[in-house]
């Protein structure tokens, strides 16, 4: 972006709109901007290389040379490891640059899985896949901290929720909970609070704020046996969460596309309650007790709650919104046993509603023409569900359809407009 | 933190990261040193591991054995003691909670009981042999061309016992390393 200013000043300059100058000035207030920033191509390029070799040795070794013996294998298993190691080892002594500690360290970390899957194979280990990535991370944590490495953050984010993955959906797990999950992600934590505290504005934070809540949305069913009870509750709990913690100020005041936790929770809400919004979900749903999952639904229940009354403590919330409390319609619902189909399908299907109109109500106030469309998607997303169940009639769901196009027409041409009229205010 | 102490923590995790797999190492090579080597007549099917390649996984003759009143439970650690049958091959001769403390033994774990039979089904631990990746199939159809031979099951598993660790070792076909055996 930058490098596009720098290229448009001798044409600002011809046509007068800025003196030589400044100019100058800018172009100097760049190039010495751009020193002081590391080479970030450098360090992508760098951790890029190291996983692809990385990955690739692990591929090699996994081919099982036969014609080497035990000991060229067991030789062969250390030394990516050592070379891993020494480089490593160098850039932290040398105090090497960031782009260096990042790639050697994902290098390191491809190194120490491919050690100690070459030593299982070759004294025919089983361990399941589970335990082997359990083992790996462990040791490969403190590395993180001592590079600083968001690279290693982000690998054992991965894995920790592949480990979780193959403890709670893999094949030889039957009523088997990935508790070591939550451990996993603790010791993790750390390092993205400090990346929080000091680089909220990186776009490496960014990544963070969306892998968080991608990898809890993948977890959350493997703590659970069975989905299909109080799944719907706990997810839809779990996304209200993701919401209430992407309205809290400081992720709020920033850029939408950096606000993962937001964008999961609204859009996770909405399909959620897309699929609760058909007449046969309500028959199959039955709150069980007793279960793990109502106890998972119990603590998210709690921490949504907690958050909300903090946000209220702090005056942080302004204006009612209707996303943020709409679990505890549904708590209610399921507490209360309310889960007559017909009343709880009539419900999801207003609360539907409701959300799409308040999401286009945010859109015009912050003047924000996704947010405004987002709205307008989630009523004909509802209005087509609603198009497969056959009870309604043929001309019903025709005006239905004609009246969500106007509104898209309508909102979009008054928010131009408006739009409009404020430009010409600002002349 | 100075550099000095980041480098002196990195040196101590560095030698974890080589600890693990070398005291992997030495327990395999103890228990195939001093363990007492046993036959286990198996089944071989090829599956394979994203990280560790191509195995064959093997299913063992010996995966049950007639139980007395006691209760098991699911996944639970069972001892099976062993000793050699008059052909030389490993047969299970009793089962407890606890670890002998005569007889060879493996620790095996609990896959299921028969309650109306009276029988309780575990799986032996050594059940993945890792093999070059083009030969694990090859293995897989010549342990079955092998079979079609008028012989009883003639495919076994070497594997040495000590403490009731064991180590897989090889897996021969008609007394034939498999992978030599597929090479033929």
């Amino acid at each position: 972006m930058n490098s596009r200013l720098i290229k448009e000043l001798p044409e600002l300059v011809a046509n007068n709109v800025i003196s030589h100058d400044v100019a100058a000035k800018i172009e100097d207030y760049y190039s010495t901007k751009q020193t002081e920033t590391p080479n970030r191509l450098f360090a992508i390029f760098g951790v890029l290389g190291s996983l692809l070799v990385g990955l690739g040795i692990i591929l090699i070794l996994a081919h099982n040379w036969d014609h080497f013996n035990r000991m060229t294998k067991t030789i062969l298993a250390f030394i990516p490891l050592l070379i891993g190691q020494v480089i490593v080892g160098f850039s932290i002594l040398k105090e090497k640059s960031q782009a260096w500690k990042e790639a050697s360290g994902t290098f390191l970390f491809f190194a120490v899985g491919s050690s100690i899957a070459l030593v299982s194979q070759i004294y025919n280990i089983p361990g399941n896949l589970s335990t082997y990535i359990l083992t790996w991370i462990a040791i490969c944590l403190p590395v993180m901290y001592l590079l600083k490495s968001n690279m290693l953050a982000i690998l054992h984010l991965v894995f920790s929720t592949y480990y979780a993955f193959e403890v709670g959906y893999g094949h030889f797990s039957i009523d088997e909970t990935p508790w070591l999950y939550l451990l996993l992600i603790a010791l993790a934590l750390p390092h993205y609070l400090e990346l929080l505290k000091h680089k909220a504005s990186h776009n490496i934070t960014s990544i963070f704020n969306w892998l968080y809540p991608l990898s809890f949305t993948i977890v959350l069913g493997a703590f659970v046996n069975d989905l299909s009870e109080l799944g719907f509750l706990m997810y839809l709990l779990l996304f209200s969460l993701f919401y209430n913690i992407g309205k809290l100020p400081y992720f709020d005041d920033q850029k939408l596309r950096r606000n993962g936790y937001l964008i999961f929770g609204s859009l996770g809400i909405i399909i959620l309650m897309l699929i609760m919004s058909f007449d046969d979900f309500w028959f199959v749903e039955q709150l069980l007790f007793n279960a793990q999952e109502s106890y998972v639904s119990f603590v998210l229940a709690i921490a949504n709650v907690m958050l909300l009354i903090w946000s209220y403590n702090r005056q942080w919330i302004k204006s009612f919104n209707l996303f943020q409390y709409v679990f505890i319609v549904f708590l209610i619902m399921y507490l209360f046993q309310l889960n007559l189909p017909t009343i709880g399908t009539l419900i999801v299907n207003v609360l539907i509603f409701v959300l799409g109109l308040t999401t286009v109500k945010i859109g015009v106030d912050k003047f924000h023409f996704g947010i405004l469309n987002y709205g307008l998607c989630i009523v004909t997303a509802l209005v087509i569900c609603r198009f497969f169940d056959t009870n309604i009639s043929f001309v019903v769901r025709g005006l239905l359809f004609v009246g969500v196009g106007v509104g898209f027409f309508l909102t979009n041409y008054i928010m131009l407009q408006k739009q409009k009229r404020n430009k010409e205010q600002l002349k | 933190m100075k550099t000095k102490h980041i480098f002196i923590l990195f040196v101590i995790v560095a030698l974890v990261q080589i600890g693990i797999p070398a005291q992997m190492i030495w327990n395999r090579e103890s228990i195939l040193d001093t363990g007492k080597a046993f036959k286990f007549k198996t089944q071989p099917v090829d599956p394979s591991d994203p990280f560790k390649g191509k195995y064959i996984y093997l299913n063992y003759e010996m995966n049950s054995f007639p139980s007395s009143q006691e209760t098991w439970k699911r996944g639970e650690d069972i001892y099976v003691s062993i000793s050699e049958d008059s052909l030389g091959f490993a047969k299970a001769i009793a089962i407890t909670k606890k670890a002998p403390k005569q007889q060879a033994y493996v620790k095996a774990t609990v896959d299921w009981s028969v309650n109306n039979k009276k029988e309780i089904r575990f799986s032996l631990p050594f059940t993945e042999f890792y093999m070059e990746e083009n030969k694990a199939y090859d293995a897989e159809i010549a342990h079955r061309n092998a079979q079609r031979d008028s012989l009883p099951n003639n495919t076994y598993a070497l594997v040495y016992v000590k403490e009731g660790e064991a180590v897989l070792a090889n897996v021969f076909i008609n007394d034939i390393p498999i992978a030599e055996f597929v090479e033929q």
